[in-house]
């Protein structure tokens, strides 16, 4: 008899999940044109220059996005870009999530195994690279030393196969700005990076020097996931030879790698206040982002909890083992690989894209969530076993006596430790950066990407967080002391 | 199963773990209206006695009797045996997230019993009758032990129950507070509420018990009239205890 409540009850949230995940499917594309989600890195000179603002929204985006936008307008198709790590791209790509990529990406065998490549637009390859003044001069200074690479591209694939004839330690990193900041700073010995890339920063005053000559030089192209989207390809296809034959894609090409070659964007003001006042919209833009995926997030987490306390504490041992091993599930994996198996995961399961909020929202459910069935069920179980004895002696039936003596002691209990968790989720939500949500922290990478101002823009980033996290502990102190009134 | 008792407890068998039995083998009947206090050294099983016979505890072996419906029996709903039978706590246990009178009429009207104005109504009727009426409104908390027993004994009388369990119900008081209560329970035995009452409260039991039994090892060693049982008692556990908790 309990045991159906109980399933009603469970009923509620796994219909929730499941209209989630369909009602996020993609709608049956109307007769309107499909816009293509096309995933690209976040940053990589000349080929993906950010904007001031982290976007490549500007007049000088790079060569890919300006090939891109050029060969979508020629061949009458929308698109939407998804900037992320270059390496969650390519998951991206094979998962499904999105529809093409362009990333300075090169094509090798590995990669035509669960990849279709466009032709070509560029070669380039991978080049090492050392600080300025480093006195390192050829690979065979690199034993013992510290060798970065970018997660997942050829430049890593091609240290490693290099690694134990050198006898370097490998750091990964998931952009290029960054690997080479660390280099610069004297934190790693030296980097591997595409050629093109180097130079350009280089010339851009990275402070690094190339060391050696160009290896395994390989054409870059536009991907899309095997056997999928070949109609993009062939657009693709179509663009790029108009765009060769037409001689613009060697002024593209020229725009960024001739001696008179563009410069990235220069930061006017890199003053702490300069750097908020021109990043103002971004900023707020990520911080809105962050306060929605909080507040959604713990609102679906609290159902979620609120179910795994009460199977916790049921009247039937059955659902104590299920709630335990429910939450022991999702308290053991780490936040950030349960992002990556939901958003890149699931997709293969369900045969369809999760829109990346949704990924985000269903990542904090179930992570908060099981820390917030342990808190629900520990509540409940703090509240005096003599409650249940007198409720139960009444002749109240089990559920009963939760809901109307036992639950609202426990509630109250549970309060402190239930704002705790909302604070925790708001901070959580920054792991989602890595599925590449643009939140407050995504944004700052991003902007940071493009303006090399690490230490100033992750203080402000920081200091935003303490202020919102504050507000809230006012907030629930507030609310904390009206209750006990 | 003889209907001229209210309860009647056959051969209980009760472990917690398993291995150990607590109550090995105890039987007890109780005619209506009759009053039956259970004393005994502590530790002798009078509270899970009491406790199994709401099965606020399981047993294992046995059968317990109310009004002929065995609690054994798992065809048996238990929660509608439990509205006939109130029960008493050492500790009160009040509902301290409700007023006094939100205690009282919460089983009632939860349960369909009563609607709400009715159920308000009555559980006035019982504070005046414990003597709390002026205390409807207030929370729990802000009550005296003693204030706080009476009120959950109008709480349990509000289910208009066949049966009152009351277990220790002064142990946890203060001594001036103890009068009280046991005035109230007088009271009900008074009125022929069938009742029964683990005590240790030797003097209430030889003027309200019509029936005293004496626990020991998880058995009722003795059971007789209070003058049986305290003027002479025929075993030597019973003798060695009445020395005891009398000579203090
Ligand atoms: N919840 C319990 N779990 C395990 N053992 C218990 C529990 N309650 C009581 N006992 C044990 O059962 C025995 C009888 O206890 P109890 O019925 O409280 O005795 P009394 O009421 O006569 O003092 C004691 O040995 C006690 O330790
Ligand atoms: N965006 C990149 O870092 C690309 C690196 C390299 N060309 C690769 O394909 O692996």
């Amino acid at each position: 008899m309990h045991l159906k409540k109980l399933r009603k009850l469970l009923l509620l949230p796994v219909s929730l999940l499941i209209a989630a995940l369909f009602l996020t499917a993609p709608k049956a594309q109307a007769a309107s044109k499909k816009t293509y989600i096309i995933g690209t890195d976040q940053t990589f000179k000349p080929f993906e220059i950010q904007d001031k603002d982290g976007t490549y929204n500007g007049k000088n985006p790079g060569i890919d996005i300006e090939i891109l936008r050029e060969i979508a307008k020629h061949e009458n198709f929308k698109y939407e870009l998804k900037i992320m790590s270059f390496n969650a791209d390519v998951q991206a790509l094979q998962s499904g999530q999105i529809d093409g990529m362009i990333a300075g990406m090169s094509v090798t065998e590995e990669r035509k195994k669960t990849i279709d490549f466009s032709n070509s637009y560029y070669t380039d390859g991978v080049c090492l690279a050392v600080a300025k003044d480093s006195k390192i001069t050829s690979m065979k200074d690199l034993k013992g030393k510290t060798v970065n690479v970018k997660t997942g591209t050829t430049s890593a694939i091609y240290a490693k196969s290099i690694q134990k004839k050198y006898g370097f330690k490998l750091k990964y990193y998931t952009n290029s700005n960054t690997s080479w900041a660390d280099v610069k700073a004297g934190n790693a010995d030296a980097c591997f990076d595409d050629g093109p890339s180097l130079r350009y920063g280089i010339a851009n005053g990275t402070g690094l020097r190339i060391v050696g000559k160009q290896v395994s030089n390989a054409p870059l192209a536009f991907a899309v996931k095997k056997g999928e989207n070949q109609e993009l390809l062939k657009m693709f296809n179509d663009g790029l030879a108009w765009l060769k034959k037409t001689g613009r894609l060697k002024k593209i090409v020229n725009k960024y790698t001739s001696k008179k070659a563009v410069k990235s964007q220069v930061v006017a003001d890199t003053s702490i206040l300069g750097l908020i006042k021109d990043n103002a919209g971004a900023l707020l833009q990520g911080l809105w982002m962050t306060i929605e995926l909080s507040i959604v997030g713990i609102l679906a987490a609290l159902v979620f909890g609120l179910i795994l306390g009460i199977m916790g504490i049921a009247e039937h041992k059955f659902w104590h083992g299920l709630a335990n091993v429910i939450i022991y599930i999702f308290r053991g994996i780490p936040m950030m690989v349960l992002a990556f198996f939901i958003y890149i995961g699931m997709p293969t399961l369900l045969g369809h894209k999760l829109p990346l909020f949704t990924a985000g929202i269903l990542t904090l459910m179930l992570d908060e969530g099981a820390y917030i069935g342990a808190i629900v069920r520990g509540g409940f179980e703090s509240v005096d076993v003599g409650q249940w004895e007198a409720a139960r002696s009444l002749g109240l039936p089990y559920y009963k006596a939760l809901w109307k003596v036992v639950a609202p002691q426990g509630f109250k209990l549970m309060i402190p430790s239930l704002v705790n968790q909302f604070i925790i989720t708001l901070k959580d939500t920054s792991i989602l950066s890595a599925i590449g949500v643009m939140d407050l922290t995504q944004t700052g990478a991003n902007l940071i990407a493009q303006n090399f101002q690490g230490f100033k823009m992750w203080l402000i980033i920081a200091v935003i967080y303490l202020i919102i996290i504050t507000l809230l502990t006012w907030l629930s102190n507030y609310i904390q002391k009206k209750m006990q009134h | 199963m003889e209907e001229k008792y209210k309860v009647q407890v056959t051969d209980l068998h009760k472990s917690y773990d398993g291995v150990h039995e607590v109550i090995k083998g105890a039987s007890l009947d109780v005619a209506p209206s009759e009053v039956v206090c259970i004393i005994g050294p502590s530790g002798s099983g009078k509270s899970t006695f009491l406790r199994c016979i709401n099965k606020l505890e399981d047993f294992q072996d046995g059968h317990i009797y109310l009004d002929g419906v065995d609690l054994a029996d798992p065809k048996v709903d238990i929660n509608k045996m439990r509205e006939k039978i109130g029960m008493v706590f050492q500790h009160f246990n009040l509902f301290p997230n409700m007023t006094v009178l939100e205690n009282i009429t919460l089983a009632p009207v939860e349960l369909g019993k009563e609607d709400k104005e009715t159920a308000i109504k009555e559980a006035h009727k019982y504070l005046q009758m414990v003597n709390m009426d002026d205390k409807a409104d207030v929370k729990p908390t802000t009550l005296s032990g003693g204030q706080q027993q009476r009120v959950a004994i109008a709480r349990a009388l509000a289910m208009k129950p066949d049966v009152m369990l009351f277990d220790e119900p002064t142990s946890a008081l203060d001594p001036e507070m103890v009068g009280d209560v046991l005035n109230v329970m007088k009271k009900l035995a008074q009125e022929g509420m069938t009742m029964i009452v683990v005590t240790h409260e030797m003097g209430f039991a030889k003027q309200v018990a019509d029936k005293v039994a004496f626990f020991y090892g998880g058995v009722i060693k003795e059971l007789g009239t209070p003058e049986e049982i305290f003027d002479h008692p025929q075993e030597e556990e019973t003798k060695n205890f009445l020395n005891k908790v009398l000579n203090i």
